[in-house]
Protein backbone atom coordinates (compact mmCIF):
# COMPACT_ATOMS: atom_id res chain seq x y z
CA UNK A 1 0.00 0.00 0.00
CA UNK A 2 2.65 2.65 0.79
CA UNK A 3 4.78 1.63 -2.58
CA UNK A 4 1.28 2.44 -3.79
CA UNK A 5 0.49 5.63 -2.65
CA UNK A 6 4.25 6.61 -2.87
CA UNK A 7 3.68 6.75 -6.85
CA UNK A 8 1.76 10.18 -6.64
CA UNK A 9 4.44 11.95 -8.69
CA UNK A 10 2.38 14.18 -11.17
CA UNK A 11 3.15 14.26 -14.88
CA UNK A 12 5.27 17.58 -16.18
CA UNK A 13 2.27 19.28 -17.05
CA UNK A 14 2.16 21.55 -19.92
CA UNK A 15 -0.19 23.07 -22.42
CA UNK A 16 -4.28 22.78 -21.11
CA UNK A 17 -6.21 19.71 -22.02
CA UNK A 18 -9.45 21.11 -20.86
CA UNK A 19 -10.03 24.98 -20.13
CA UNK A 20 -13.22 26.45 -18.88
CA UNK A 21 -14.03 29.92 -19.54
CA UNK A 22 -16.20 32.03 -17.47
CA UNK A 23 -18.51 28.39 -17.73
CA UNK A 24 -22.15 28.95 -16.61
CA UNK A 25 -25.01 25.87 -16.64
CA UNK A 26 -28.52 26.16 -15.87
CA UNK A 27 -30.68 23.66 -16.45
CA UNK A 28 -34.52 24.19 -18.16
CA UNK A 29 -35.84 24.17 -14.59
CA UNK A 30 -33.92 26.73 -13.41
CA UNK A 31 -31.10 24.91 -11.46
CA UNK A 32 -27.76 26.87 -11.69
CA UNK A 33 -25.42 23.84 -11.98
CA UNK A 34 -22.46 25.61 -12.25
CA UNK A 35 -21.40 29.47 -12.03
CA UNK A 36 -19.06 31.47 -13.92
CA UNK A 37 -16.60 28.59 -13.62
CA UNK A 38 -12.67 29.45 -14.64
CA UNK A 39 -10.33 26.89 -15.08
CA UNK A 40 -7.72 24.97 -16.84
CA UNK A 41 -6.34 21.44 -16.71
CA UNK A 42 -3.22 20.68 -18.02
CA UNK A 43 -2.56 17.47 -20.20
CA UNK A 44 -0.96 15.28 -18.34
CA UNK A 45 -2.49 15.82 -14.69
CA UNK A 46 -4.17 13.71 -12.90
CA UNK A 47 -7.23 15.60 -10.81
CA UNK A 48 -9.31 14.63 -7.99
CA UNK A 49 -13.02 16.66 -8.32
CA UNK A 50 -14.59 16.33 -4.99
CA UNK A 51 -17.79 17.76 -3.41
CA UNK A 52 -20.94 17.13 -1.82
CA UNK A 53 -24.06 15.96 -4.01
CA UNK A 54 -25.30 18.77 -6.00
CA UNK A 55 -22.30 20.69 -6.20
CA UNK A 56 -22.25 20.93 -9.50
CA UNK A 57 -19.47 17.55 -10.13
CA UNK A 58 -21.71 15.67 -12.61
CA UNK A 59 -22.33 19.05 -14.69
CA UNK A 60 -18.26 19.89 -14.74
CA UNK A 61 -17.71 16.55 -16.15
CA UNK A 62 -20.80 16.26 -18.97
CA UNK A 63 -20.01 19.74 -20.10
CA UNK A 64 -16.08 18.06 -20.55
CA UNK A 65 -17.74 15.00 -22.32
CA UNK A 66 -20.06 17.33 -24.50
CA UNK A 67 -23.19 15.32 -23.11
CA UNK A 68 -24.34 18.78 -22.05
CA UNK A 69 -23.78 22.45 -23.92
CA UNK A 70 -22.79 25.48 -21.42
CA UNK A 71 -25.37 28.47 -21.59
CA UNK A 72 -22.62 30.92 -21.71
CA UNK A 73 -18.72 30.17 -21.49
CA UNK A 74 -16.21 28.68 -23.49
CA UNK A 75 -15.03 25.02 -23.28
CA UNK A 76 -11.81 23.61 -24.69
CA UNK A 77 -11.24 19.82 -24.04
CA UNK A 78 -8.69 18.30 -26.19
CA UNK A 79 -8.10 20.65 -29.17
CA UNK A 80 -12.11 21.00 -29.50
CA UNK A 81 -14.20 24.07 -28.94
CA UNK A 82 -16.99 22.29 -27.72
CA UNK A 83 -18.81 26.26 -27.70
CA UNK A 84 -20.28 25.93 -30.72
CA UNK A 85 -19.16 22.20 -31.72
CA UNK A 86 -21.74 20.29 -34.05
CA UNK A 87 -23.10 17.17 -33.10
CA UNK A 88 -21.92 14.68 -35.50
CA UNK A 89 -18.07 16.27 -34.16
CA UNK A 90 -19.03 15.14 -30.74
CA UNK A 91 -17.83 10.94 -31.38
CA UNK A 92 -14.99 12.64 -32.41
CA UNK A 93 -14.39 14.44 -28.97
CA UNK A 94 -15.42 11.07 -27.70
CA UNK A 95 -12.44 9.11 -28.65
CA UNK A 96 -9.91 11.24 -27.62
CA UNK A 97 -11.06 10.20 -23.98
CA UNK A 98 -11.73 6.86 -22.02
CA UNK A 99 -14.79 6.64 -19.73
CA UNK A 100 -15.11 5.02 -16.32
CA UNK A 101 -18.39 4.51 -14.67
CA UNK A 102 -18.83 3.68 -11.24
CA UNK A 103 -21.65 1.42 -12.19
CA UNK A 104 -18.57 -0.43 -14.23
CA UNK A 105 -21.27 -0.39 -17.54
CA UNK A 106 -19.79 -4.18 -18.43
CA UNK A 107 -22.42 -5.70 -21.01
CA UNK A 108 -23.32 -9.07 -18.98
CA UNK A 109 -23.69 -11.18 -22.29
CA UNK A 110 -20.17 -10.69 -23.55
CA UNK A 111 -17.09 -11.89 -21.75
CA UNK A 112 -14.44 -9.92 -20.28
CA UNK A 113 -12.13 -10.09 -24.00
CA UNK A 114 -15.27 -8.81 -25.52
CA UNK A 115 -16.31 -5.98 -23.51
CA UNK A 116 -13.14 -4.37 -23.75
CA UNK A 117 -12.84 -5.12 -27.62
CA UNK A 118 -16.21 -3.44 -27.70
CA UNK A 119 -14.95 -0.27 -27.40
CA UNK A 120 -12.76 -0.70 -30.13
CA UNK A 121 -15.55 -2.06 -32.99
CA UNK A 122 -17.99 0.80 -32.14
CA UNK A 123 -15.01 3.34 -33.25
CA UNK A 124 -14.07 1.14 -36.58
CA UNK A 125 -11.20 -0.77 -35.40
CA UNK A 126 -11.16 -4.55 -36.40
CA UNK A 127 -9.18 -7.72 -36.39
CA UNK A 128 -5.83 -8.57 -35.09
CA UNK A 129 -5.64 -5.31 -33.62
CA UNK A 130 -8.34 -5.42 -31.57
CA UNK A 131 -6.76 -8.86 -30.61
CA UNK A 132 -3.44 -6.99 -29.53
CA UNK A 133 -4.72 -4.08 -27.58
CA UNK A 134 -7.44 -5.85 -25.97
CA UNK A 135 -4.44 -8.19 -24.95
CA UNK A 136 -2.29 -5.19 -23.72
CA UNK A 137 -4.80 -3.42 -21.85
CA UNK A 138 -6.15 -6.01 -19.70
CA UNK A 139 -2.48 -7.31 -19.05
CA UNK A 140 -2.16 -3.80 -17.41
CA UNK A 141 -5.02 -3.63 -15.39
CA UNK A 142 -3.92 -7.27 -14.38
CA UNK A 143 -6.78 -9.56 -16.00
CA UNK A 144 -4.74 -10.76 -18.82
CA UNK A 145 -5.52 -14.53 -17.33
CA UNK A 146 -9.34 -13.50 -17.11
CA UNK A 147 -10.06 -12.53 -20.77
CA UNK A 148 -13.05 -15.55 -21.11
CA UNK A 149 -14.50 -15.13 -17.48
CA UNK A 150 -18.11 -13.32 -17.64
CA UNK A 151 -18.83 -10.39 -15.92
CA UNK A 152 -20.83 -12.01 -13.28
CA UNK A 153 -18.11 -13.97 -12.58
CA UNK A 154 -15.46 -11.65 -11.48
CA UNK A 155 -16.03 -9.39 -8.03
CA UNK A 156 -16.44 -5.64 -7.92
CA UNK A 157 -13.06 -4.80 -8.29
CA UNK A 158 -11.86 -6.63 -11.05
CA UNK A 159 -15.04 -5.59 -12.89
CA UNK A 160 -14.00 -1.97 -12.63
CA UNK A 161 -10.81 -3.19 -13.67
CA UNK A 162 -12.42 -4.21 -16.58
CA UNK A 163 -14.18 -0.62 -17.24
CA UNK A 164 -10.58 0.84 -16.84
CA UNK A 165 -8.95 -1.55 -19.31
CA UNK A 166 -11.97 -0.94 -21.95
CA UNK A 167 -11.44 3.32 -20.97
CA UNK A 168 -7.73 2.64 -22.04
CA UNK A 169 -7.61 0.29 -25.03
CA UNK A 170 -8.44 3.27 -27.75
CA UNK A 171 -5.32 4.73 -25.75
CA UNK A 172 -6.72 8.26 -25.24
CA UNK A 173 -5.25 11.35 -24.15
CA UNK A 174 -7.25 11.90 -21.21
CA UNK A 175 -9.53 9.85 -18.79
CA UNK A 176 -12.53 10.32 -16.99
CA UNK A 177 -13.48 8.52 -13.55
CA UNK A 178 -16.79 9.13 -12.40
CA UNK A 179 -16.24 7.56 -8.62
CA UNK A 180 -14.75 4.85 -9.91
CA UNK A 181 -14.13 3.24 -6.44
CA UNK A 182 -17.79 4.14 -5.26
CA UNK A 183 -18.80 0.44 -5.60
CA UNK A 184 -15.73 -1.55 -4.95
CA UNK A 185 -13.93 -1.95 -1.58
CA UNK A 186 -11.37 0.07 0.21
CA UNK A 187 -8.24 -2.40 -0.64
CA UNK A 188 -9.72 -2.13 -4.53
CA UNK A 189 -10.33 1.47 -4.30
CA UNK A 190 -6.70 2.13 -3.34
CA UNK A 191 -5.34 -0.57 -5.99
CA UNK A 192 -7.88 1.39 -8.67
CA UNK A 193 -6.28 4.80 -8.00
CA UNK A 194 -2.49 3.61 -7.92
CA UNK A 195 -3.52 1.91 -11.51
CA UNK A 196 -4.72 5.41 -12.59
CA UNK A 197 -1.79 6.83 -11.41
CA UNK A 198 0.05 4.64 -13.65
CA UNK A 199 -1.20 5.16 -16.14
CA UNK A 200 -0.84 8.91 -15.68
CA UNK A 201 2.47 8.41 -15.46
CA UNK A 202 3.06 7.40 -19.05
CA UNK A 203 1.09 10.73 -19.99
CA UNK A 204 -2.57 10.48 -19.63
CA UNK A 205 -4.51 13.24 -18.20
CA UNK A 206 -6.60 11.70 -15.31
CA UNK A 207 -9.68 13.34 -14.12
CA UNK A 208 -11.83 11.77 -11.57
CA UNK A 209 -14.87 12.37 -9.11
CA UNK A 210 -14.64 10.77 -5.90
CA UNK A 211 -16.36 11.57 -2.30
CA UNK A 212 -13.12 9.52 -0.52
CA UNK A 213 -11.56 11.54 0.88
CA UNK A 214 -8.64 8.96 1.85
CA UNK A 215 -7.89 8.45 -1.43
CA UNK A 216 -7.89 12.75 -1.91
CA UNK A 217 -5.67 12.65 1.02
CA UNK A 218 -3.50 10.01 0.58
CA UNK A 219 -2.26 10.66 -3.12
CA UNK A 220 -1.12 13.92 -3.62
CA UNK A 221 -2.62 14.92 -6.97
CA UNK A 222 -4.28 18.45 -7.62
CA UNK A 223 -8.28 18.19 -6.37
CA UNK A 224 -10.60 20.79 -7.60
CA UNK A 225 -13.45 21.31 -5.39
CA UNK A 226 -17.17 22.45 -5.68
CA UNK A 227 -19.81 23.85 -3.98
CA UNK A 228 -23.00 25.67 -5.31
CA UNK A 229 -21.60 25.64 -8.82
CA UNK A 230 -18.77 27.22 -8.03
CA UNK A 231 -14.72 26.38 -7.69
CA UNK A 232 -14.51 26.91 -4.52
CA UNK A 233 -10.70 25.41 -3.84
CA UNK A 234 -7.84 24.20 -5.92
CA UNK A 235 -4.76 23.01 -4.98
CA UNK A 236 -3.25 23.93 -8.74
CA UNK A 237 0.76 24.05 -8.52
CA UNK A 238 0.37 22.61 -4.92
CA UNK A 239 -0.29 26.00 -3.44
CA UNK A 240 -3.69 25.29 -1.58
CA UNK A 241 -5.00 22.08 0.17
CA UNK B 1 -16.40 2.12 -43.09
CA UNK B 2 -14.11 -0.89 -43.44
CA UNK B 3 -15.58 -4.44 -44.03
CA UNK B 4 -14.86 -5.55 -40.80
CA UNK B 5 -17.15 -3.18 -39.19
CA UNK B 6 -19.96 -3.85 -41.76
CA UNK B 7 -19.46 -7.75 -40.72
CA UNK B 8 -19.21 -7.33 -37.12
CA UNK B 9 -22.55 -4.83 -37.34
CA UNK B 10 -24.32 -7.46 -39.69
CA UNK B 11 -23.25 -9.54 -36.86
CA UNK B 12 -24.91 -7.39 -34.29
CA UNK B 13 -28.63 -7.16 -35.90
CA UNK B 14 -28.32 -11.05 -36.78
CA UNK B 15 -27.47 -11.64 -33.12
CA UNK B 16 -30.56 -8.84 -31.86
CA UNK B 17 -32.94 -10.22 -34.15
CA UNK B 18 -32.33 -13.82 -32.36
CA UNK B 19 -31.87 -12.38 -28.61
CA UNK B 20 -35.39 -10.48 -29.36
CA UNK B 21 -36.87 -14.11 -31.48
CA UNK B 22 -40.26 -13.80 -29.43
CA UNK B 23 -40.51 -9.92 -30.65
CA UNK B 24 -39.09 -10.28 -34.12
CA UNK B 25 -41.45 -13.45 -34.63
CA UNK B 26 -44.39 -10.99 -33.22
CA UNK B 27 -43.51 -8.64 -35.83
CA UNK B 28 -42.77 -11.18 -38.43
CA UNK B 29 -46.54 -12.28 -38.01
CA UNK B 30 -47.92 -8.93 -38.23
CA UNK B 31 -46.21 -7.72 -41.69
CA UNK B 32 -46.79 -11.41 -43.04
CA UNK B 33 -50.21 -10.62 -42.67
CA UNK B 34 -49.73 -7.04 -44.49
CA UNK B 35 -48.14 -8.58 -47.29
CA UNK B 36 -50.57 -11.01 -47.94
CA UNK B 37 -53.63 -8.48 -47.76
CA UNK B 38 -51.22 -6.50 -50.05
CA UNK B 39 -50.88 -9.01 -52.31
CA UNK B 40 -54.12 -10.25 -52.40
CA UNK B 41 -55.26 -6.89 -53.42
CA UNK B 42 -52.74 -6.80 -56.09
CA UNK B 43 -54.15 -10.43 -57.32
CA UNK B 44 -57.71 -8.92 -57.39
CA UNK B 45 -56.66 -5.84 -59.23
CA UNK B 46 -54.74 -7.92 -61.69
CA UNK B 47 -57.76 -10.15 -62.06
CA UNK B 48 -60.19 -7.42 -62.15
CA UNK B 49 -58.10 -5.50 -64.71
CA UNK B 50 -58.26 -8.65 -66.74
CA UNK B 51 -61.53 -9.04 -66.88
CA UNK B 52 -61.98 -5.28 -67.57
CA UNK B 53 -59.64 -5.54 -70.58
CA UNK B 54 -61.92 -8.83 -72.36
CA UNK B 55 -64.76 -6.24 -71.50
CA UNK B 56 -63.00 -3.32 -72.74
CA UNK B 57 -62.09 -5.34 -75.98
CA UNK B 58 -65.53 -6.19 -76.62
CA UNK B 59 -66.52 -2.27 -76.53
CA UNK B 60 -65.78 -1.89 -80.05
CA UNK B 61 -66.81 1.75 -81.38
CA UNK B 62 -68.02 1.50 -85.07
CA UNK B 63 -67.07 4.06 -87.50
CA UNK B 64 -69.28 4.80 -90.55
CA UNK B 65 -67.40 5.87 -93.50
CA UNK B 66 -68.82 8.76 -95.85
CA UNK B 67 -68.60 5.74 -98.74
CA UNK B 68 -69.65 6.31 -102.44
CA UNK B 69 -71.58 3.28 -102.74
CA UNK B 70 -73.56 3.67 -100.21
CA UNK B 71 -74.64 7.15 -101.94
CA UNK B 72 -75.45 5.06 -104.69
CA UNK B 73 -77.44 3.39 -103.07
CA UNK B 74 -79.27 6.12 -101.28
CA UNK B 75 -79.65 7.99 -104.95
CA UNK B 76 -81.34 4.66 -106.40
CA UNK B 77 -83.72 4.20 -103.40
CA UNK B 78 -84.86 8.04 -104.18
CA UNK B 79 -85.29 7.12 -107.37
CA UNK B 80 -87.30 4.02 -107.30
CA UNK B 81 -89.45 6.00 -104.76
CA UNK B 82 -90.09 8.85 -107.64
CA UNK B 83 -90.96 6.64 -110.43
CA UNK B 84 -93.34 4.62 -108.02
CA UNK B 85 -95.02 8.35 -106.95
CA UNK B 86 -94.89 9.42 -110.78
CA UNK B 87 -92.66 12.48 -109.88
CA UNK B 88 -91.38 14.50 -112.53
CA UNK B 89 -87.48 12.98 -114.20
CA UNK B 90 -86.51 15.92 -113.69
CA UNK B 91 -86.54 16.58 -110.30
CA UNK B 92 -85.32 12.77 -109.66
CA UNK B 93 -82.05 14.12 -112.45
CA UNK B 94 -81.89 17.69 -110.69
CA UNK B 95 -80.93 15.20 -107.19
CA UNK B 96 -77.42 15.88 -106.78
CA UNK B 97 -77.51 15.42 -102.90
CA UNK B 98 -78.63 13.04 -100.73
CA UNK B 99 -80.92 13.14 -98.18
CA UNK B 100 -78.13 14.38 -95.78
CA UNK B 101 -77.10 17.46 -97.87
CA UNK B 102 -74.21 15.88 -98.98
CA UNK B 103 -73.15 15.31 -102.61
CA UNK B 104 -71.38 12.92 -104.63
CA UNK B 105 -68.17 14.68 -104.76
CA UNK B 106 -68.49 14.72 -100.89
CA UNK B 107 -68.20 11.13 -100.26
CA UNK B 108 -64.30 10.60 -99.65
CA UNK B 109 -64.21 6.81 -99.81
CA UNK B 110 -64.72 5.43 -103.59
CA UNK B 111 -62.64 1.82 -102.74
CA UNK B 112 -60.86 -0.58 -100.49
CA UNK B 113 -57.67 2.07 -101.01
CA UNK B 114 -59.43 4.88 -99.52
CA UNK B 115 -61.41 2.84 -96.80
CA UNK B 116 -57.74 1.22 -95.72
CA UNK B 117 -56.04 4.55 -95.58
CA UNK B 118 -58.99 5.96 -93.25
CA UNK B 119 -58.34 2.41 -90.79
CA UNK B 120 -54.85 3.71 -90.73
CA UNK B 121 -55.79 7.33 -90.43
CA UNK B 122 -57.82 6.17 -87.05
CA UNK B 123 -55.32 3.38 -86.08
CA UNK B 124 -52.56 6.40 -85.62
CA UNK B 125 -54.31 7.96 -82.93
CA UNK B 126 -52.84 7.96 -79.36
CA UNK B 127 -55.70 5.87 -77.41
CA UNK B 128 -56.77 3.28 -80.81
CA UNK B 129 -55.12 0.05 -80.28
CA UNK B 130 -56.54 -2.01 -83.40
CA UNK B 131 -58.90 -1.24 -86.16
CA UNK B 132 -60.59 -3.53 -88.28
CA UNK B 133 -62.05 -2.73 -91.54
CA UNK B 134 -65.32 -4.39 -92.62
CA UNK B 135 -66.78 -4.02 -95.81
CA UNK B 136 -70.14 -3.24 -96.67
CA UNK B 137 -71.05 -6.93 -97.25
CA UNK B 138 -69.37 -8.02 -93.97
CA UNK B 139 -71.35 -5.67 -92.31
CA UNK B 140 -74.47 -7.05 -93.44
CA UNK B 141 -73.42 -10.54 -93.55
CA UNK B 142 -72.97 -10.14 -89.46
CA UNK B 143 -75.94 -8.36 -89.03
CA UNK B 144 -77.83 -10.80 -90.92
CA UNK B 145 -76.20 -13.54 -88.74
CA UNK B 146 -77.14 -11.77 -85.68
CA UNK B 147 -80.65 -11.62 -86.29
CA UNK B 148 -83.23 -14.09 -84.90
CA UNK B 149 -84.64 -16.77 -87.51
CA UNK B 150 -86.97 -14.89 -89.93
CA UNK B 151 -85.54 -11.57 -89.20
CA UNK B 152 -82.87 -11.84 -91.53
CA UNK B 153 -84.95 -11.97 -94.62
CA UNK B 154 -85.39 -8.00 -93.98
CA UNK B 155 -82.14 -7.37 -95.15
CA UNK B 156 -81.94 -10.13 -97.59
CA UNK B 157 -84.39 -8.44 -99.52
CA UNK B 158 -83.37 -4.94 -98.83
CA UNK B 159 -80.10 -6.42 -100.35
CA UNK B 160 -81.74 -8.03 -103.24
CA UNK B 161 -83.86 -5.30 -104.59
CA UNK B 162 -82.07 -2.09 -103.97
CA UNK B 163 -78.36 -3.03 -102.72
CA UNK B 164 -76.29 -3.00 -99.73
CA UNK B 165 -77.73 -0.64 -97.42
CA UNK B 166 -74.59 -0.71 -95.26
CA UNK B 167 -71.59 1.51 -95.49
CA UNK B 168 -68.15 0.78 -95.25
CA UNK B 169 -67.09 0.91 -91.67
CA UNK B 170 -64.38 0.56 -89.00
CA UNK B 171 -64.18 -1.71 -85.98
CA UNK B 172 -62.42 0.60 -83.61
CA UNK B 173 -60.49 -0.56 -80.81
CA UNK B 174 -58.98 1.78 -77.80
CA UNK B 175 -56.38 1.34 -75.17
CA UNK B 176 -57.91 3.49 -72.16
CA UNK B 177 -61.74 4.22 -71.82
CA UNK B 178 -61.11 6.46 -69.71
CA UNK B 179 -59.86 8.46 -72.83
CA UNK B 180 -63.29 7.43 -74.49
CA UNK B 181 -64.91 10.80 -75.22
CA UNK B 182 -61.58 12.62 -76.47
CA UNK B 183 -60.98 10.21 -78.67
CA UNK B 184 -64.53 9.73 -79.96
CA UNK B 185 -64.10 13.85 -80.67
CA UNK B 186 -60.96 12.96 -82.92
CA UNK B 187 -62.18 10.39 -84.83
CA UNK B 188 -65.98 12.41 -85.63
CA UNK B 189 -63.40 15.39 -86.77
CA UNK B 190 -62.52 13.53 -89.79
CA UNK B 191 -63.86 14.54 -92.78
CA UNK B 192 -64.22 10.60 -94.38
CA UNK B 193 -66.07 9.56 -91.31
CA UNK B 194 -69.98 9.57 -91.84
CA UNK B 195 -71.51 9.11 -88.17
CA UNK B 196 -70.06 6.71 -84.53
CA UNK B 197 -71.94 3.82 -83.36
CA UNK B 198 -70.50 3.19 -79.39
CA UNK B 199 -71.63 2.24 -76.04
CA UNK B 200 -70.75 5.15 -73.97
CA UNK B 201 -72.22 3.76 -70.81
CA UNK B 202 -70.22 1.08 -70.95
CA UNK B 203 -67.36 2.81 -71.39
CA UNK B 204 -67.84 5.18 -68.60
CA UNK B 205 -68.72 1.99 -66.79
CA UNK B 206 -65.45 0.34 -66.97
CA UNK B 207 -63.23 3.85 -66.65
CA UNK B 208 -65.14 4.14 -63.31
CA UNK B 209 -64.31 0.69 -62.24
CA UNK B 210 -60.36 0.92 -63.46
CA UNK B 211 -60.38 4.13 -61.08
CA UNK B 212 -61.78 2.70 -58.20
CA UNK B 213 -59.69 -0.20 -58.09
CA UNK B 214 -56.45 1.70 -58.48
CA UNK B 215 -57.85 4.21 -55.91
CA UNK B 216 -58.71 1.50 -53.22
CA UNK B 217 -55.57 -0.50 -54.02
CA UNK B 218 -53.27 3.18 -53.24
CA UNK B 219 -55.54 3.39 -50.13
CA UNK B 220 -55.29 -0.44 -49.06
CA UNK B 221 -51.03 -0.16 -49.72
CA UNK B 222 -51.01 2.72 -48.15
CA UNK B 223 -52.68 2.25 -44.61
CA UNK B 224 -50.89 -1.33 -44.80
CA UNK B 225 -47.30 0.42 -44.71
CA UNK B 226 -48.17 2.63 -42.15
CA UNK B 227 -49.12 -0.96 -40.01
CA UNK B 228 -45.93 -2.52 -41.43
CA UNK B 229 -43.45 0.71 -40.46
CA UNK B 230 -45.73 0.95 -36.78
CA UNK B 231 -44.91 -2.95 -36.46
CA UNK B 232 -41.47 -2.77 -37.02
CA UNK B 233 -40.54 0.39 -34.83
CA UNK B 234 -42.62 -0.98 -32.06
CA UNK B 235 -39.89 -4.05 -32.11
CA UNK B 236 -36.89 -2.17 -32.79
CA UNK B 237 -37.80 0.23 -29.85
CA UNK B 238 -38.61 -3.00 -27.60
CA UNK B 239 -34.85 -3.83 -28.94
CA UNK B 240 -33.70 -0.58 -28.37
CA UNK B 241 -34.37 -0.78 -24.65
CA UNK B 242 -33.12 -4.11 -23.75
CA UNK B 243 -29.56 -2.48 -25.19
CA UNK B 244 -29.36 0.53 -23.84
CA UNK B 245 -26.36 -0.35 -22.06
CA UNK B 246 -24.94 -1.34 -25.23
CA UNK B 247 -26.12 2.22 -26.66
CA UNK B 248 -24.87 4.16 -23.95
CA UNK B 249 -21.40 2.51 -24.10
CA UNK B 250 -21.02 3.24 -27.62
CA UNK B 251 -21.70 6.68 -27.58
CA UNK B 252 -19.19 7.10 -24.62
CA UNK B 253 -16.43 5.45 -26.22
CA UNK B 254 -17.38 7.66 -29.75
CA UNK B 255 -19.27 6.21 -31.75
CA UNK B 256 -21.52 7.55 -34.20
CA UNK B 257 -24.79 7.70 -34.71
CA UNK B 258 -24.81 5.63 -37.53
CA UNK B 259 -22.89 3.38 -36.55
CA UNK B 260 -25.01 2.70 -33.45
CA UNK B 261 -28.16 2.64 -36.17
CA UNK B 262 -26.75 0.12 -38.30
CA UNK B 263 -27.59 -3.27 -36.29
CA UNK B 264 -31.06 -2.21 -35.78
CA UNK B 265 -31.53 -1.61 -39.40
CA UNK B 266 -30.17 -4.62 -40.08
CA UNK B 267 -32.70 -6.16 -37.34
CA UNK B 268 -35.41 -4.81 -39.08
CA UNK B 269 -34.42 -5.78 -42.63
CA UNK B 270 -33.89 -9.08 -41.71
CA UNK B 271 -37.48 -9.10 -40.10
CA UNK B 272 -38.93 -7.18 -43.24
CA UNK B 273 -36.77 -10.09 -45.52
CA UNK B 274 -38.30 -13.16 -43.50
CA UNK B 275 -41.95 -11.55 -44.06
CA UNK B 276 -41.24 -11.38 -47.26
CA UNK B 277 -40.57 -15.24 -48.05
CA UNK B 278 -42.98 -16.39 -45.92
CA UNK B 279 -45.42 -13.95 -47.30
CA UNK B 280 -44.91 -15.14 -50.47
CA UNK B 281 -45.71 -19.03 -49.81
CA UNK B 282 -48.69 -18.52 -48.01
CA UNK B 283 -49.82 -16.11 -50.38
CA UNK B 284 -49.43 -19.33 -53.04
CA UNK B 285 -51.08 -21.48 -51.02
CA UNK B 286 -54.13 -19.09 -50.23
CA UNK B 287 -54.54 -18.37 -54.06
CA UNK B 288 -54.45 -21.84 -55.48
CA UNK B 289 -56.95 -22.85 -53.12
CA UNK B 290 -59.07 -19.43 -53.98
CA UNK B 291 -58.64 -19.89 -57.70
CA UNK B 292 -59.04 -24.09 -57.43
CA UNK B 293 -62.71 -23.09 -55.53
CA UNK B 294 -63.57 -19.93 -58.01
CA UNK B 295 -62.36 -22.18 -61.15
CA UNK B 296 -64.61 -25.05 -60.53
CA UNK B 297 -67.72 -22.74 -58.38
CA UNK B 298 -67.82 -20.72 -62.09
CA UNK B 299 -66.25 -22.94 -64.48
CA UNK B 300 -64.35 -19.85 -65.71
CA UNK B 301 -60.83 -20.43 -66.46
CA UNK B 302 -60.25 -16.14 -66.93
CA UNK B 303 -57.77 -16.26 -63.48
CA UNK B 304 -54.39 -14.85 -63.46
CA UNK B 305 -52.01 -17.58 -62.65
CA UNK B 306 -49.96 -17.49 -59.71
CA UNK B 307 -46.65 -18.33 -61.56
CA UNK B 308 -47.46 -15.41 -63.84
CA UNK B 309 -47.36 -12.70 -60.34
CA UNK B 310 -44.93 -14.81 -58.16
CA UNK B 311 -41.74 -12.59 -59.43
CA UNK B 312 -43.52 -9.34 -58.44
CA UNK B 313 -44.76 -10.23 -55.69
CA UNK B 314 -42.09 -11.51 -54.20
CA UNK B 315 -40.56 -7.86 -55.52
CA UNK B 316 -43.13 -5.97 -53.61
CA UNK B 317 -42.60 -7.88 -50.07
CA UNK B 318 -38.98 -7.56 -50.14
CA UNK B 319 -39.81 -3.98 -51.01
CA UNK B 320 -42.14 -3.17 -47.95
CA UNK B 321 -40.07 -5.57 -45.90
CA UNK B 322 -36.84 -3.45 -46.72
CA UNK B 323 -38.59 0.00 -46.35
CA UNK B 324 -40.65 -0.78 -43.35
CA UNK B 325 -37.55 -2.37 -41.86
CA UNK B 326 -35.17 0.29 -42.63
CA UNK B 327 -37.84 3.53 -41.89
CA UNK B 328 -39.06 2.15 -38.70
CA UNK B 329 -35.64 1.68 -36.91
CA UNK B 330 -34.42 4.67 -38.46
CA UNK B 331 -37.24 6.47 -37.18
CA UNK B 332 -36.68 5.11 -33.84
CA UNK B 333 -33.20 4.76 -33.41
CA UNK B 334 -32.98 8.37 -34.76
CA UNK B 335 -35.49 9.96 -32.27
CA UNK B 336 -33.86 7.61 -29.34
CA UNK B 337 -30.16 9.27 -29.98
CA UNK B 338 -32.12 13.15 -30.55
CA UNK B 339 -33.61 12.77 -27.15
CA UNK B 340 -32.00 10.04 -24.87
CA UNK B 341 -29.24 8.48 -26.60
CA UNK B 342 -26.13 10.98 -25.53
CA UNK B 343 -27.09 10.52 -22.07
CA UNK B 344 -24.90 7.87 -20.92
CA UNK B 345 -23.70 8.97 -18.01
CA UNK B 346 -27.05 9.55 -16.48
CA UNK B 347 -27.87 5.73 -18.04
Amino acid sequence: MEEQLLSSESFAPSKPIIEFRGVSKTYPGGTHALKDVNIKINKGEFVFVVGSSGAGKSTFMKLIMREEKANTGIIKVNGFNLTNMKRKQVPLLRRTMGIVFQDFRLIPTMNVFQNVAFAMYVVGETGSHIRREVSKALSKVGLGDKARSMPNQLSGGEQQRVGLARALVNSPDLIIADEPTGNVDPNMSYEIVNMLTEINKQGTTILMVTHDHNLVRDFKHRVIMLDGGMIVADNAGGDAE
Amino acid sequence: MKLGSIKYLTGEGVKSAWVNRLMSLASIGVLVACMVIIGLAILISENVNVAVGKLEQQNVVMVYMKDYSWALYNKQEAETEDTTSKETDSETEKKETDENGIGEDDYLIHNDEEANALCDKIEKLENVSEVEFVSSEEGLKTIKESMLEGQEEYFTFLDEEYGNPLPNAAKVHMKDMAKFDETIKQIKKMDEVSSIQSQDDLAETIAAIKDGIGVAGIWIISILMIIALVIVSNTIRVTMYNRKLDISIMKAVGATDAFVRIPFVVEGVIIGLISAVIAEVLLYFCYRIATETIISALGTSDIVKYGDMAWILLLVFIGIGIIAGVLGSVIIITKYLKHEGSEFSAF
